[in-house]
């Protein structure tokens, strides 16, 4: 029961980080969103040992392992967009299916090469 | 209403967790089988998805800090992240072009109008990015976060299997990848791997958000 009201009390306090980054969004025009610029803000807050981590680390990883959560209402949004589903939806799914096949397998493959070889220099 | 929504969306991811959990197969990964089973239970009690949204909003809402959570791996494990700069950079640079020179040819190939395929373009990123991009260079939001969406469903189902067929050791790649691949809901995957796994997949969604972006601007730029 503790845990419980240390991770909502932490997630309350990672919304301070959420207002801040808005703020920052309101005076510097970039397309960046205001949850990046938190995430940036929060960085350079641990980083100067303005807060400690443990002020966050509970609240942060319950946010994390529980992502999924968060994207469920936006899946079953999906509805709405009957035109996908009906005309292209397959095509649709496959085509993802398919391109994320090739960005997964290129990436993976670009970095093992990239450290075989750093390992290869280092002998 | 409101709670009624949000704690039924709660119970019914709880249980699909629980069924992955048991019986590992792709179509029942969370964010699969728990959207599912409430699309058939808002049909059945004649309940339309914008509603069922207006009441679910708080948890889409729960994005944002979930974003700005991920400060704290980068945070613990800076050090390791200064190691690997290259490494990152290098992959991550190629994976996002992969992403959107693959996702345009392959929609170009299918005929998608030119709405869809504006909108599919930054499909690969985290969603509040991906809205973000969408909306710099022309697309429609809404239709990206459904992009986004099928494409960490996608990521859930084909990265383990891409993985293995290509026999990827080193978990710094094989977390590079999936985040890479699949934002968040690769991280997610990551985290089913190993510590390290999970830590180059957050740094691959982050540094993939802001290439990408940085792509979008140039794209305004220069075309």
């Amino acid at each position: 029961m503790l845990k419980i009201g240390v991770i909502i009390l932490q997630v309350c306090f990672l919304h301070v980080f959420l207002f801040l980054g808005m703020a920052l969004k309101h005076i510097l025009p970039l397309p960046i969103p205001a949850s990046m610029f938190g995430l940036f803000l929060l960085f350079l807050a641990l980083y100067c040992k303005v807060i400690k981590l443990e002020w966050v680390e509970q609240g942060a990883k319950w946010l994390m392992a529980e992502l999924l959560l968060f994207f469920i209402p936006s899946a079953v949004g999906i509805v709405n967009y009957e035109q996908i589903i009906s005309i292209q939806g397959l095509e649709i799914v496959v085509l993802i299916a398919i391109s994320t096949m090739i960005v997964m397998g290129m990436t993976a493959i670009t970095a093992e090469r990239i450290l075989a070889r750093k390992r290869s220099e280092r002998h | 209403m409101m709670i009624v929504f949000t704690i039924l969306t709660y119970f019914l991811y709880l249980f699909s967790k629980k069924v992955y959990g048991k019986i590992p197969f792709p179509i029942f990964q969370p964010l699969l089988l728990a959207p599912i089973l409430l699309i058939m239970l808002i049909t059945i009690m004649h309940v339309s998805a914008n509603q069922y949204l207006e009441d679910a909003k708080w948890l889409s809402h729960m994005l944002g800090p979930a974003t700005i959570a991920f400060a704290v791996p980068i945070y613990k494990h800076f050090s390791t992240i200064k190691k690997y700069m290259v490494t990152i950079l290098i992959s991550i640079t190629t994976g996002t072009l992969v992403a959107i020179f693959s996702t345009y040819l392959l929609s170009k190939l299918i005929h998608l109008n030119s709405d869809f395929l504006i909108s599919i373009l930054p499909r690969s990123i985290t969603t509040p990015i991906a809205i973000e991009v969408s909306k710099e260079i022309g697309g429609l939001p809404t239709l990206t976060t459904v992009f986004v969406i099928i494409t960490g469903v996608m990521g859930g189902v084909v990265g383990p299997a891409v993985l293995k067929w290509l026999s990827i050791k080193t978990p710094i790649a094989k977390g590079l990848a999936l985040g890479m691949g699949a934002h968040g809901v690769g991280t997610n995957k990551a985290m089913e791997y190993g510590k390290q796994e999970e830590v180059f997949s957050s740094i691959a969604m982050i540094f993939a958000a802001f290439i990408t972006l940085g792509w979008g601007t140039l794209f305004i730029l220069f075309i």
